[in-house]
């Protein structure tokens, strides 16, 4: 290892989610939750992101694309990090449909909408969770 | 020496472009020596944190040997071939930027010894992995540049 002053590395089986609540109408809090996702998932902890409120709309097929980040670039280059790492993502059905009038097409391929029942599943199942 | 948007290739390594990996690969004699190409620590930009398996690991091909972390990017060095993991390269937990000014050198990663030697027939030449680069690289936007070491 060589990063002695951060621990040992996780055991092997460790799960984590990870709450994303905030849409474009936060952008600043947004890229952070992809960077830390990717993150974990290299480090073998199976990393979920689960997106609900207004977050389904990053999303949405094209749209990190136009989202431009006040460090430079946009946000799509965060979530092809998370993506490219691993990591797997969940949409709150309620939230797509009711609250962002999104239908499910609309979403990236690979999202996976569901209902709140498996975000019960996952926080129970997880070793931690962390909201954004 | 191969030289794409100011990126190197040298000649006598060998390349494992696959998805977001662009790893490099030395033989050594019945071990290999593994790091990040030029593209890979440019995309990064200033690394911070690698943190690399412990010695002894078993890897298959295509799983987490290392976590690389810097401020704008974060994700794994994959296992390019299957085997056991050597040793994690001893410079990086000093200056893990080493990556960024000498990636080729005193940047390795991690040295291996591989389980399969014939995947070291799969991997990438320099010429091939240029060409696999080309597009990518354009894609990205990436024109290489290397960091002055921050204990020269």
């Amino acid at each position: 290892m060589t990063d002695r002053s951060e621990g040992p590395p996780p055991p092997l089986g460790k799960k984590i989610l990870i709450l994303v609540t905030s849409g474009p109408e936060e952008l600043d809090k947004t890229y952070a939750p992809f960077f830390i996702a990717a993150l974990m998932s290299s480090m073998e902890i199976e990393t979920s992101l689960y997106f609900l409120m207004h977050a389904p709309e990053l999303l949405v097929t094209g749209a990190a694309e136009k989202l431009p980040l006040k460090r430079g670039g946009t946000l799509e280059r965060f979530v092809q990090m998370a993506i490219d790492s691993g990591v797997t993502m969940y949409a709150c059905t309620e939230s797509v449909h009711d609250l962002c009038g999104l239908e499910t097409s609309a979403l990236r391929a690979g999202v996976k909408v569901v209902g709140s029942t498996t975000l019960a599943d996952l926080a129970l199942e997880a070793d931690s969770v962390l909201s954004f | 020496m191969g030289n794409l948007n100011g990126c190197e290739f040298p000649e006598e390594l060998r390349y494992y472009v696959e998805r977001a990996q662009w790893l490099w690969i030395r033989a050594e004699g019945m071990v290999v020596r593994v790091g990040v190409t030029d593209p890979a620590q440019t995309r990064a930009g200033r690394i911070l944190v690698v943190r690399v398996k412990p010695a002894g690991t078993f890897r298959e091909r295509g799983r987490p040997i290392a976590s690389i972390e810097s401020g704008k990017w974060a994700g794994p060095v994959m296992a390019p071939v299957s085997g056991e993991l050597l040793e994690a390269n001893p410079e990086l937990e000093k200056d893990p930027s080493v990556i960024n000014s000498d990636p080729y050198g005193k940047g390795w990663v991690a040295r291996m010894r591989p389980s399969h030697a014939e995947q070291l027939n799969d991997l990438l030449s320099a010429a091939t992995a240029q060409e696999r680069f080309r597009g990518i690289l354009e894609r990205e936007g990436i024109h290489c540049h290397r960091l002055a070491p921050r204990n020269p």
